[in-house]
């Protein structure tokens, strides 16, 4: 059923060593062989370099920005003209949220999309939010957003530290 | 050592062998069919620079098809255990960095769909392969140096 291979009996430790450092080496060009040969035929074939930068990536599939600056931000917000979302776990967003904040953590979006937005219209301004300048969270949550129809969804980058930073009002562990 | 004891050693073995090899084949099979996805994943992680994470994520995942594969032949089992034991405390470490940092990131363990975060029982499963992986390097490396003669 397998297929053996004969080993010489009595290698020593260092012949061994040997033996596995080209292997090894083998075994890795072998493998990068393999995936850059294959990648190359893929009909959505991945580049070897890619602009990462957070820039390229806050961008919806048909190319506008989707990054709003925290002075934006609060404007609609004293405005009452945008509907906050936390895309953080619910345990992040209940030891503290922007005021108003709805939490709908990108890893329950499938279940809790419709409870969440159902009362909101698709031209309604949405703004979502996570924590830290990478996070990737409110982007992803974004596009799923502006994929389910909703045409007005910008992102916050590392909104919940920028708003407490910048003193706006925020709920914490159920207070104002 | 008494000839019943060799056998179940060997069995052990084999057995190791085969269950490592099925792992790293699931692991490494959606990330090779979604790279993007996969580059995602990669990229979540924060410790890459940009310019090795597209390389990485179409690489790293036919590594793990490679020796996933040649565990299951016994194939260049002493490179192939160098690989499985270095991937492991390479994939456990990133895991610990990540979760002290309190990134809620997509582990990428087996699978490049949304959901699987990393988790204490993320890094216990791998450290669970590792034990695995460390007995395979020892049999590899010193059980079949010790002058036996019978094929493993």
């Amino acid at each position: 059923m397998f297929i053996q291979f004969q080993e010489k009996a009595s290698k020593t430790l260092g012949q061994h060593f040997l033996q596995s450092v080209w292997q090894c080496a083998a075994m890795f060009t072998l493998a990068v062989f393999l995936g850059i040969s294959i990648n190359q035929f893929r009909v959505s074939r991945l580049p070897l370099i890619e602009d990462w930068s957070m820039e390229a990536l806050l961008k919806s599939p048909s190319g506008d920005r989707l990054d709003i600056s925290l002075v934006e931000a609060k404007n609609l917000f004293f405005q009452k003209a945008a509907i906050m979302i936390d895309a953080r776990p619910n345990d992040d967003y209940e030891k503290g949220h922007i005021r108003g904040a709805r939490s709908l953590p990108w890893h329950e979006v499938d279940q809790r999309f419709m409870e969440v937005t159902k009362d909101i219209s698709v031209n309604t301004p949405i703004i979502t939010y996570c924590d830290g300048k990478t996070c990737r969270l409110s982007h992803d949550l974004a596009n799923f957003i502006l994929d389910m129809g909703f045409t007005n969804v910008k992102i916050l980058v590392n909104g919940w530290t920028k708003w407490q930073n910048a003193d706006l009002p925020v709920d914490k562990n159920g207070s104002n | 050592m008494p000839k019943k004891r060799k056998h179940l050693s060997r069995v052990f073995y084999h057995g190791v062998r085969l269950i490592l090899g099925v792992i790293f084949i699931y692991a490494s099979y959606d990330k090779i069919l979604h790279p993007k996805a996969f580059a995602e994943v990669v990229y979540n992680y924060q410790i890459l620079p940009d310019g090795l994470i597209n390389v990485t994520a179409i690489v790293l995942p036919w590594l793990e098809m490679l020796m996933g594969i040649f565990l299951i032949m016994g194939f260049w089992m002493p490179g192939t255990v160098i690989w499985c034991n270095t991937l492991l405390v390479v994939y456990i470490g990133a895991l610990c960095f990540n979760l002290a940092r309190g990134l809620d990131v997509n582990c990428g363990c087996f699978s490049t769909t949304k959901g699987s975060t990393i988790s204490i029982e993320t890094i216990l499963w791998d450290v669970a392969f590792l034990a695995l992986s460390v007995y395979l390097l020892f049999f590899v490396f010193f059980k079949r140096t010790s002058g036996n003669k019978r094929s493993v």
